[in-house]
C-alpha cells in the first residue's frame, strides 16, 4: 500500500503538492502550539519552558511507534522508506550550528517562518537570514565540501547501527521521551518558582 | 502531574510494549494477480537476441543481463558482462541488491527462455520493474549471433541486414577473422584477335 510514490500508487509529480500541504499543517501546527513566540523556544535553554522538547518527542515517539504498526499490518514497505543519509561530522556540527542559533535567534528555521507569517518583525528578520545562509552556504560549499561528506555512514538507521531490532529502538525511545518528559516537568517547575522577570499563565 | 497527560504516557508505553510482544511477520510488496497476469500474456517483456548484441556492442550502461542457469553452466559459457542469479537463489536476499537498480533494465536468459520467463514473473511478484527475457535464450544466440545462416536468395531485404548484423556481431563476439568477399580469382580474358585491316573503302 505504501510509500505511495516508490509503488507507482501516485507519480512523484505529487511531491510538491504533499509537501505543501504537510508543509502547511505543520506550519499551523507550530503556530498552534505557540511556537512563534521565540521565548518559548529559547526557554528551553533557560529551563522554564520544555514545550518544544514535548513536542518533537511527541512528534517523533507517535510517528515511530506508528510506522512500526503499519509496517506490522502491511501498510507500508519500511525497506522503500528514504534514509537519509549519515555524514556524521557535518551533523554533529550542524546540530551544534543550530543549536547556537536557536538560543541566539529564538527560532529553528521552521518557527521563524510561522513568526513571520503573523507579523512578528523579529521572525521576519530570522526568515531573511536563513535564505541568506542557504545563498551563502551554496555558493561556499566546494570549500568545505570534503568536511560537509566525510565520516559518510550511509543511509543507516539506529537499529542497524547498534545492531537491534527497530522495534527495540522505538520501545528505547518511548521510554527516554517519558523519563524526559517527568524530569524536564521537575526542572520546568522549580526554575519558574525563582523567575521573576517572566509571568507564567 | 495532570492525569490526562498519564493516561498518554501510559498508552504510549502500551502500544510501543506491543511491538516488542508481537510475532515477527514479514510483509512482501508483489503485485495483484490480474495485474501480472496481464503482463504475463504481453508479449513486451521479450528482447531479441540481436537488441542483446546490438546492447552489448554499443556498451548500453542500463543493460544488466543476468544468467539464471546453475552456477557451472555459467562457469562454462556466458554472456559478456553477465552475473549469474542461479533460478533457485532468485529469492535469496544476497541477490536481491542486483534486482531493484534504478534505471537499470534487467534481462533474464537462461538455455531457453523457460527459466528466463520463469524468473521474470517471480522478479515481477517481488515487485521489481524494468524486467526482461531474452528470447530464445543462449539457443538462440547460437544459432542466430554465433552461427548465422545466410538467408535464401528469394529472402526479403531486412533479413538480409540482420544477416550481415549478425555476421559482424559474430566477428565480435567469436572474435572470428572477417571473410573476406574479394577473393582473387582468375579471370579469364579473352583477347579479340587481331582483325585484318578494313579492306577495302567505302
Amino acid at each position: 500500500m505504501g510509500p505511495l510514490i516508490p509503488l507507482e500508487i501516485i507519480t512523484g509529480h505529487w511531491d510538491f503538492v504533499i509537501a505543501l500541504l504537510i508543509g502547511g499543517a505543520f506550519g499551523y501546527i507550530l503556530e498552534a502550539s505557540g511556537f512563534s513566540s521565540s521565548r518559548m523556544i529559547a526557554g528551553v535553554f533557560y529551563g522554564y519552558n520544555f514545550v518544544v522538547l514535548r513536542v518533537f518527542f511527541t512528534a517523533m515517539i507517535v510517528a515511530m511507534v506508528g510506522y512500526l504498526y503499519f509496517s506490522y499490518m502491511g501498510w507500508i514497505d519500511m525497506s522503500l522508506v528514504f534514509v537519509l543519509p549519515t555524514y556524521l561530522n557535518s551533523m554533529l556540527f550542524g546540530g551544534f550550528l543550530m543549536g547556537l542559533g536557536f538560543v541566539i535567534g529564538g527560532f529553528c528555521p521552521g518557527t521563524s517562518y510561522t513568526a513571520a507569517a503573523i507579523g512578528k518583525i523579529d521572525g521576519v528578520v530570522f526568515a531573511g537570514g536563513v535564505l541568506l545562509g542557504i545563498f551563502i552556504f551554496s555558493e561556499l560549499f566546494p570549500f568545505y565540501e570534503d568536511f560537509y561528506v566525510a565520516n559518510n555512514l550511509g543511509n543507516v538507521t539506529i537499529g542497524e547501527m547498534i545492531g537491534v531490532s527497530n522495534e527495540v529502538v522505538a520501545f528505547a525511545f518511548v521510554v527516554i521521551a517519558i523519563v524526559a518528559f517527568y524530569v524536564t516537568s521537575i526542572i520546568e517547575k522549580k526554575v519558574r518558582k525563582n523567575m521573576t522577570e517572566y509571568k507564567f499563565e | 502531574m495532570n492525569k490526562k497527560y498519564l493516561f498518554l504516557a501510559l498508552l504510549m508505553l502500551l502500544l510501543a510494549t506491543g511491538l516488542l510482544i508481537l510475532p515477527e511477520r514479514h510483509n512482501f510488496q508483489q503485485m495483484k494477480a490480474e495485474n501480472l497476469m496481464w503482463e504475463v500474456v504481453q508479449p513486451t517483456r521479450y528482447v531479441t537476441v540481436d537488441q542483446v548484441a546490438m546492447m552489448i556492442i554499443d556498451g548500453d550502461p542500463t543493460l544488466e543481463l543476468v544468467d539464471v542457469r546453475p552456477i557451472n553452466d555459467f562457469a562454462t559459457f556466458s554472456l559478456k558482462n553477465a552475473i549469474n542469479i542461479p533460478f533457485d537463489s532468485l529469492l535469496n536476499p544476497n541477490y536481491q541488491g542486483y534486482l531493484g537498480i534504478e534505471d537499470m533494465n534487467v534481462v533474464f536468459y537462461s538455455n531457453d527462455d523457460i527459466r528466463a520467463d520463469q524468473s521474470w514473473v517471480i522478479a515481477r511478484r517481488m515487485g521489481y520493474h524494468n524486467l526482461y527475457v531474452m528470447k530464445g535464450g543462449l539457443n538462440s544466440w547460437i544459432e542466430c549471433i554465433i552461427k548465422p545462416l545466410k538467408p535464401d536468395e528469394t529472402a526479403s531485404l531486412n533479413e538480409f541486414e540482420d544477416y550481415e548484423f549478425r555476421k559482424g556481431a559474430s566477428i565480435y563476439f567469436t572474435g572470428a577473422k572477417l571473410e573476406s568477399s574479394d577473393k582473387k580469382s582468375s579471370v579469364n580474358v579473352v583477347r579479340r584477335k587481331k582483325g585484318s585491316a578494313v579492306a577495302g573503302g567505302c
